[in-house]
């Protein structure tokens, strides 16, 4: 499918417009007759036309022109000084000349004036080698200066926040990150202080830069004045290979470059190239500095066996052997069981291997929510993340985008700054609730918000609702009702905001959520448990989990992190995490994209897809696949969700795979049992990643319970540090937030650190659930 | 410096400032009036009573010379240093002063009375050199002796009971 909006000079509305003659103007560029399309401006115009102005300020994904740096100075016949090119729209018979004598002087001189108090310190500045002010300084510059006096210095640098580093003697004044801050991000924060040529960027009061993307600050510097601290002094640009990728960290399938070297990942970016159709070049400080979790402590190093001598390290392909040993016997029952992130081509091949391991019946299932109920969701007419710049009405039902898919925040201000009617209904406050409309919904009453979401669909002609997997899973009758509602309203697309990394991708394959699976393990009816990335027991229903496989004969874990299943395991192969590895991950939209691998860092790991290779060749009925390529060209072949893709096909920025909802019937779904409605909630740092990751440690946020204040007074924890949370599924002492934003009558669970156990309270199937919360006993403290 | 007594005192001229970014100043100028300068706290009701970040109040108070954002003294004296004054001795003026008030060039007295300055033109050149207290009237041609009296006539004055600068 092709995107007509991944052009990042089209704004929007305009991007769906096409260019019908009318409004093509035609204009000379240095003596050249160009053609561009009406209201572009001069500086657009002439690089289609391969001719390049210079620009620092200009970035059209930061709002109107504003002519701040003077950098793009050029002359046009007949208009009286010298115009900037990035605020002046073309028009019929424009003369433009950007190499004239005047055009040149101008451009040396404000490259002379911007560098008047710049400290030349590009040897040791984190941007030399790839800094658009050292390239049009080389390129346009007047290679020397006449400034004698002394240049402004300032103690560096400065700490914008523990992630942002600011050196002011580099910056230029272009206001790029203040406008990202104010227009996009929207968080107020940055600004200019004083006047004139003591102009600094500053935040209030110096307090820390503290924002969910406040990294893109560190992208669009076209200087070295905003550089990241944990890549700060850590890379030359001669010296590294950034490598096109995809974002693991959520669903939403950001498009990112990754920084290699010497074989390991030292930095992640946006792409220099977005893609509009999914995160339009900004992404968000989880995915950017979550990379260091590759090099936690608790990454697993080596294949761990445990046989008659006991449990030890062995080398990958004695691990590979054993492996087969344990697979191979003809009447062994077989279950694998899928986790995140995984590509799918791992799923495939993993299809694959259940049919050649054991019994050749094996199961092959996904930790994730199964889709029973929200077939009529997944039916709805999809939509790309670039439709919300032309949606007139935008209702997000459930979940928190800005929490779990964050970078879906910034696509939903930008609708709102355009004028879109942009409502949230769900049962948590969200960052957006100040600038939106909120239809905030009591826990469990989704439904409660349908009568007034078909109000606010009523007459719309290009809507887009986005809603939450797992809050619709859990409120069936709620997403049938909401179906209804936006298929009846011409022109509405719907968007699912995946719960998993991996689930839209591996349901694409059929394979479905692991409840069968976990019936046949407790009935005794697996012999060998296969886990990829999975880790069952600090999941939904965690503690069924570990009982069950405590007696399951055979464990097989592979997966990049130690986790509750490693010390259970018979053997433990060690996988490359999605930085590493190669592959296809289907975003929520349902963008097949590309994972491109950056590095290697543990020489004894593997990707998963490599070792099940294997694992069939060892079981003597080898897959044809050497390559991830290969193994997408087979599954395009029978999996029609993917028919007529490969990886050229998907290119740079991906392709839209078709939807498949093969949900079953809704279940009624009733919490049963006393207690508080649970309000299950990803904090944005609070993930497994975040976790590992110690550029994250000054952002992390705790795995929590929250309460109204009135609630916790009810419950006499009001005062508590820690409380007790416990369903029918589990139980777990957590730290206590009171927030009177939340509702009554619900505990807010906010998960994310696998180590702190809190999904495990979560049923299976992902249903509603209640749980009782209270005082942690004194010996509970103590221990 | 509440938020309330900030809106109050806007609450009349609110209308008078069709842009609402424009507000900010004679907000800032009316809480500077309490303490004679603006702590943070005093920015972060302005924020609130305009409805602008604080970020961004900070950046206007930070633009303009006379909204101080540092502690200053109970008197602010801003002595005239362009080309008139300088002409007819503001340097020597600025020094005198300097040296009776105990400071090394500009800065605040230990005591907090005095907050000593070089400003660009105040706009009184005929009567080069002068200075400016706070927002007085220009006061010159002062001759150093002049500028002594006025040190201690300013010293003897009760307390303001509001700044205005």
């Amino acid at each position: 499918m092709a995107d007509a909006g991944n052009t990042p000079a089209a704004g929007g509305d305009a991007a769906g417009a096409g260019g019908a003659p009318a409004d093509v103007v035609s204009l000379t560029v240095n003596g050249r007759t160009i053609e561009a399309p009406k209201g572009t401006m001069l500086v657009d115009a002439a690089k289609a036309a391969g001719i390049e102005i210079p620009i620092f300020c200009y970035e059209p994904r930061l709002g109107a022109p504003i002519g701040a740096c003077r950098m793009c100075l050029v002359e046009v016949e007949g208009m009286r000084g010298l115009q900037t090119a990035c605020s002046t729209p073309v028009a019929p018979d424009m003369v433009v000349n950007t190499e004239s004598e005047v055009a040149k002087d101008a451009q040396d001189g404000v490259l002379e004036l911007l560098l008047a108090n710049h400290p030349l310190d590009c040897p040791v500045c984190d941007k030399g080698g790839e800094c658009p002010l050292q390239d049009r300084t080389f390129r346009f510059g007047p290679g020397e200066t006449r400034t004698v006096e002394p240049k402004m210095h300032f103690p560096k640098p400065l700490d914008l926040s523990p992630l942002v580093a600011l050196d002011r003697e580099r910056c230029i004044a272009c206001y790029r990150c203040v406008r990202f801050s104010q227009e996009v991000a929207e968080d107020g924060q940055l600004t200019f202080q004083e006047r004139g040529d003591h102009t600094e960027i500053a935040t209030f009061s110096g307090d820390p830069y503290e924002g969910r993307f406040t990294g893109n600050t560190i992208d669009l510097c076209p200087v070295g004045a905003l550089t990241s601290n944990p890549y700060r002094f850590v890379s030359r640009p001669w010296d590294i290979k950034n490598t096109p990728s995809v974002c693991a960290g959520c669903s939403m399938g950001c498009n990112v470059e990754v920084t290699e070297r010497d074989n390991e990942v030292k930095r992640l970016t946006a792409r220099p190239e977005p893609n509009m159709a999914v995160e339009e070049g900004w992404i968000c400080d989880r995915g950017r500095w979550g990379y260091p979790a590759l090099r936690s402590a608790d990454r697993i190093d080596a294949p761990l066996l445990v046989d008659a001598v006991g449990r030890r390290k062995v080398l990958l392909d004695r691990a590979v052997n054993e492996a087969g040993g344990l697979l191979g016997g003809r009447d062994l029952r077989v279950g694998i069981l899928l986790g995140e992130p995984v590509t799918v081509e791992t799923g495939f091949l993993a299809t694959e291997l259940a049919e050649r391991a054991g019994n050749g019946a094996g199961m092959v299932r996904r930790m994730g929510i199964p889709g029973h109920g929200l077939g009529p969701l997944r039916d709805l007419p999809g939509a790309q993340m670039h439709h919300l710049d032309a949606a007139d009405v935008i209702v997000v039902v459930g979940g928190d985008p800005c929490a779990q898919q964050p970078v879906a925040e910034l696509r939903l201000r930008k609708a709102h700054r355009r004028g879109a009617r942009v409502v949230l209904a769900g049962p948590r406050p969200t960052a957006l609730d100040p600038a939106c409309q909120v239809l905030r919904t009591t826990p469990g009453h989704l439904q409660d918000a349908a009568p007034a979401i078909a109000e606010v669909l009523e007459g719309s002609a290009r809507a887009i609702v986005l809603w939450d997997e797992a809050d619709l899973a859990a409120e069936p009758d709620a997403a049938a009702t909401i179906a209804a509602v936006v298929a009846g309203t011409p022109g509405a697309r719907a968007i699912e905001l995946a719960a998993d990394v991996s689930g839209p991708g591996l349901r694409a394959l059929g394979i479905d959520a692991p409840g069968d699976l976990l019936a046949a393990i407790e009935a005794g009816e697996v012999d060998v448990l296969v886990t990829v990335q999975a880790d069952p027991t600090t999941g939904p229903d965690g503690d069924r989990w570990s009982q069950a496989i405590a007696g399951v004969p055979r464990v097989i874990e592979m997966a990049t992190y130690r986790s509750g299943l490693t010390d259970r395991a018979d053997l433990v192969l060690p996988l490359l995490t999605a930085l590493e590895d190669e592959g296809v991950l289907v975003s929520m939209t349902g963008r097949a994209q590309r994972l491109r691998p950056a590095a290697r860092e543990c020489p004894d790991a593997a990707a998963a897809w490599e070792i099940i290779i294997a694992l069939t060749h060892r079981l003597g009925r080898p897959v044809p696949d050497r390559t991830p390529a290969q193994a997408f060209a087979r599954l395009a072949a029978v999996h029609a969700p993917f028919a007529g893709l490969s990886y050229g096909a998907l290119g740079t920025t991906g392709a839209v795979v078709a939807a498949s909802s093969h949900g079953g019937p809704a279940p009624r779904r009733e919490a049963p049992g006393d207690g508080l409605l649970v309000v299950p909630c990803t904090p944005v740092f609070g993930d497994a990643t975040a976790h590992r990751s110690d550029a994250l440690a000054s952002v992390l946020e705790p795995t929590r319970v929250g309460l109204a204040p009135a609630e916790a007074d009810r419950l006499g924890v009001r005062t508590e540090a820690r409380v007790r949370i416990a369903t029918p599924h589990g139980e777990a002492v957590l730290p206590l937030e009171v927030d009177s934003r939340l509702h009554e009558g619900a505990a807010y669970l906010f998960t994310g650190d696998p180590q702190a156990g809190a999904m495990r309270l979560l049923p299976l199937d992902r249903g509603p659930v209640r749980a009782v919360v209270g005082v942690v006993q004194r010996e509970e403290v103590s221990a | 410096m509440t938020v309330a007594e900030i809106e109050q005192y806007l609450a009349p001229i609110r209308h008078e400032y069709p842009d609402p970014r424009s507000l900010i100043i004679p907000a800032l100028k009316y809480a500077q009036g309490d303490a004679g300068w603006l702590p943070p706290e005093a920015m972060a009701a302005v924020a609130e009573a305009t409805g602008f970040s604080q970020a961004y109040v900070e950046s206007v108070a930070t633009f303009y010379d006379r909204l101080y954002v540092d502690e200053v003294g109970r008197y602010c004296i801003n002595v005239c240093v362009t080309l008139s004054c300088m002409l007819r001795g503001s340097d020597e003026l600025f020094e005198h002063i300097a040296d009776y008030l105990g400071l090394d060039g500009e800065g605040t007295t230990d005591d907090g009375m005095f907050t000593l300055a070089r400003v660009q033109c105040i706009g009184a050149c005929d009567r080069a050199p002068c200075l400016q207290v706070d927002s007085g009237v220009q006061l010159g041609p002062l001759e150093p002796a002049d500028a002594t009296c006025l040190i201690d006539d300013l010293r003897a004055e009760p307390a303001p009971a509001r700044y205005d600068r």
